[in-house]
């Protein structure tokens, strides 16, 4: 896995490229927006962390130069400045996600780790998530290396589950998701299966109960 | 907003009045003697013909029947009791030679006689009571005759009166009426400026929109220019200061996020213990003077001079009670904390950013203090028109008296956990303040914990 890294600021790149390389990606690092687009017309890249604070046209625009150059390389944007306009604008100009500085590196890999990941189940049938293994064409799960037997339902709400890694999913998405099968499911339903969801797939990947949001499936991250 | 009260202030109709009234009074004065005089001679010109022609009609009583001068005045009793009867006034008269002998009347009414033919008017006093006069002289055969026709005054006074009163009457409507009428004639004349004051009461603190010149008169309209100059330059200063504050967090934060992340690879590298506590410290020691920074700019782009109506739009408060818990999961999750979400849609208007920054701060809050096991519901709801966001835990709380002093800057309670620097309530209040939103600490359920609360106006 290749990630390019756009970031002025050599503190900051270098201690991107070591934590992503750490993580096992390999990563490599420009300073401007100008250097971004020819790495990215001469190697091809599985993610691009960009800082919006570039020395010439900022990360915003190159971002746009991408999108409209029909690049759909999923990318992080990075920020120093808060405030709405800045993750606005990021996102409705294409960006997979955004990062507020300073961020703790562990957060930034997690971030990296699941853009990559989602933008492989797109194309992939596999995913792997910590000691998790699921196979969407075959609707086969493997727990620690042992396949797991689960209904129709129970499947439904971790397939929901495991394309959102990481992030919270509601209770009402879940219940369209197995809503498929039966029409006449009562909200309780999905604690039923989450309930008998943990019990198969054991600690090794946790599924947080987030009162009155729903649920996240969790890795257990560094 | 402070609003002055009027007392003491001038108002423009109350001057007026004030400025009017006397001058009008004088002038009012002045006529009233004016009238009164022109009234007076009216009146005493009308009796005194009266008095005359009596004077004359006796004239014509009177003969030289023998051409001896002997005079004789043919007046019967009812000729007599005629010219004497009068409802008010008792009526004298004498009439006298030339050589000053009484031909008729009353002998102790002494006159003058004037020249022949003349009619002259005397005031004088007759019996104990004043009295008006009229002597005639005229020729009666050979010799000369005096008449004295007198009459008490109290006709005279009583009409006086009336036309005095009249007068007086008269004239103090007109003043009455023309203060009336000044009055309203301001007071409509400042009804342009009263919906100027209406218009600028009326808008936030943060409204610095200009305000419309053209529904004022054009004596007012430099005020309004003056005042939209003065907007556009609170405004420009705003803008100043947000790209400052903009320009500030990107120095800092972007340095700080490198220290950080190198010092969390460091970690990583074996080390003898000590260095590894050591750098532990020093992390901490980033994080928190990150945290610090954070929180400054924060307070510095929630100040209400530095934000502006113009930002606000339409904030769903659900969707940002549910991302604020999702954003603060893994914290809660870290510390051992129940953190939940109860949402019921709800809107207001706002700036989404400072409203995520408000709430967030009161997440924060409640985390830092609340103990492992703890738990903590962000709530947001509406009806009626006001909505509301609301952070309740069942951690320690904060006393009473104490509820005020915790939302000043850079104050910690004593005993207070974690890395915190007094900002986070001081932001909030700065926040709630800036949407008009009402600031609430109050216990949370069973008395237990604290239940921030921050109100919104009706829409």
């Amino acid at each position: 896995m290749r990630i390019l890294v756009v970031e002025d600021d050599a503190l900051v790149a270098d201690a991107i490229r070591r934590g992503l390389e750490k993580a096992g990606y390999a990563a490599d690092r420009v300073e401007s927006a100008e250097q971004a687009t020819t790495a990215l017309e001469a190697e091809a890249f599985d993610l691009a962390v960009v800082d919006i604070g570039l020395p010439g046209a900022d990360g915003l625009a190159l971002l746009q130069r991408m999108r409209r150059g029909g690049v759909a390389l999923p990318v992080l944007i990075l920020t120093a400045r808060d405030g709405l306009a800045d993750r606005v604008s990021a996102l409705d100009l294409g960006a997979d996600d955004y990062l507020v500085k300073p961020f703790a590196l562990p957060e930034l890999v997690a971030r990296c780790r699941a853009l990559i990941r989602r933008s492989r189940s797109s194309t992939s049938a596999q995913l792997a998530i910590g000691d998790l293994s699921l196979d969407f064409s075959a609707r086969r799960v493997e727990a620690a290396g042992k396949e797991v037997g689960l209904t129709r339902r129970e499947w439904a709400v971790l397939e929901c589950l495991a394309l959102n890694v990481g992030r919270v999913v509601a209770k009402d998405k879940l219940l369209q998701a197995i809503a498929n099968w039966d029409a006449d499911i009562g909200a309780n339903a999905i604690e039923v299966y989450v309930s008998r969801l943990r019990n198969k797939l054991g600690a090794s990947v946790p599924i947080r109960t987030v009162r009155g949001l729903g649920y996240r499936l969790d890795e257990s991250t560094d | 907003m402070n609003r002055p009260t009027d007392a003491g202030t001038s108002s423009v109709s109350r001057r007026l009045l004030g400025l009017l009234l006397l001058p009008l009074a004088l002038l009012l004065g002045v006529g009233l003697f004016i009238d009164y005089r022109s009234g007076a001679a009216t009146i005493e010109g009308a009796y005194d013909r009266v008095l005359r022609e009596t004077a004359m009609a006796v004239a014509a009583h009177l003969r030289d029947a023998d051409g001896d001068g002997h005079i004789d005045a043919d007046l019967p009793p009812q000729a007599i009791a005629l010219l004497r009867s009068d409802s008010q006034d008792s009526i004298y008269y004498a009439v006298r030679t030339a050589s000053g002998s009484l031909v008729s009347g009353d002998a102790d009414l002494l006159f003058a006689a004037p020249p022949e033919g003349e009619t002259r008017f005397v005031d004088t006093t007759f019996r104990g009571a004043p009295i008006r006069v009229a002597a005639y002289a005229t020729p009666v055969g050979r010799t000369t005759v005096a008449i004295a026709v007198a009459e008490t005054l109290h006709k005279r006074e009583r009409a006086l009166q009336r036309i005095l009163v009249s007068i007086v009457f008269t004239d103090l409507v007109q003043l009455i009426g023309t203060l009336a009428l000044v009055w309203i004639g301001v007071r409509y004349g400042v009804r342009p400026l009263r919906a100027l004051g209406g218009q600028i009461a009326q808008r936030s603190a943060h409204d610095l929109a200009p305000l419309q010149a053209a529904l004022v008169p054009a004596e007012v309209r430099p005020l309004v220019h003056a005042l939209n100059a003065l907007f556009e330059t609170v405004r420009e200063a705003a803008r100043a200061q947000q790209q400052f504050i903009a320009d500030a967090a990107h120095q800092l934060r972007t340095p700080l996020t490198g220290i950080i992340a190198q010092l969390e690879l460091l970690d990583r590298e074996p080390m003898p213990a000590e260095l590894h506590a050591r750098l532990h410290a020093l992390h901490e020691g980033c994080v928190r003077l990150a945290h610090t920074a954070n929180q400054l700019l924060a307070l510095a782009r929630s100040e209400r001079t530095a934000t502006t109506r113009e930002d606000f739009a339409r904030v769903d408060l659900e969707q940002l009670a549910m991302d604020v818990v999702a954003q603060n999961l893994d914290r809660s999750l870290a510390a051992g904390i129940d953190l939940g979400v109860e949402a019921t849609r709800s809107h207001v208007m706002g700036s989404e950013w400072l409203l995520r920054e408000l709430l967030g701060n009161l997440v924060d809050n409640a985390l830092a203090y609340t103990p492992r096991g703890g738990r903590i519901t962000v709530r947001s709801g509406g009806g009626a028109g006001s909505a509301w966001l609301e952070v309740e835990d069942d951690g320690p709380g904060i006393p009473v008296e104490h509820r005020v002093q915790v939302r000043e800057r850079f104050v910690r309670l004593p005993g207070s956990p974690g890395n915190g620097c007094g900002l986070g309530l001081a932001i909030v209040d700065e926040i709630a303040r800036g949407h008009e939103a009402v600031f609430a600490l109050e216990n949370g359920a069973d008395s237990r914990g604290l239940r921030a609360r921050v109100i919104f106006p009706a829409a």
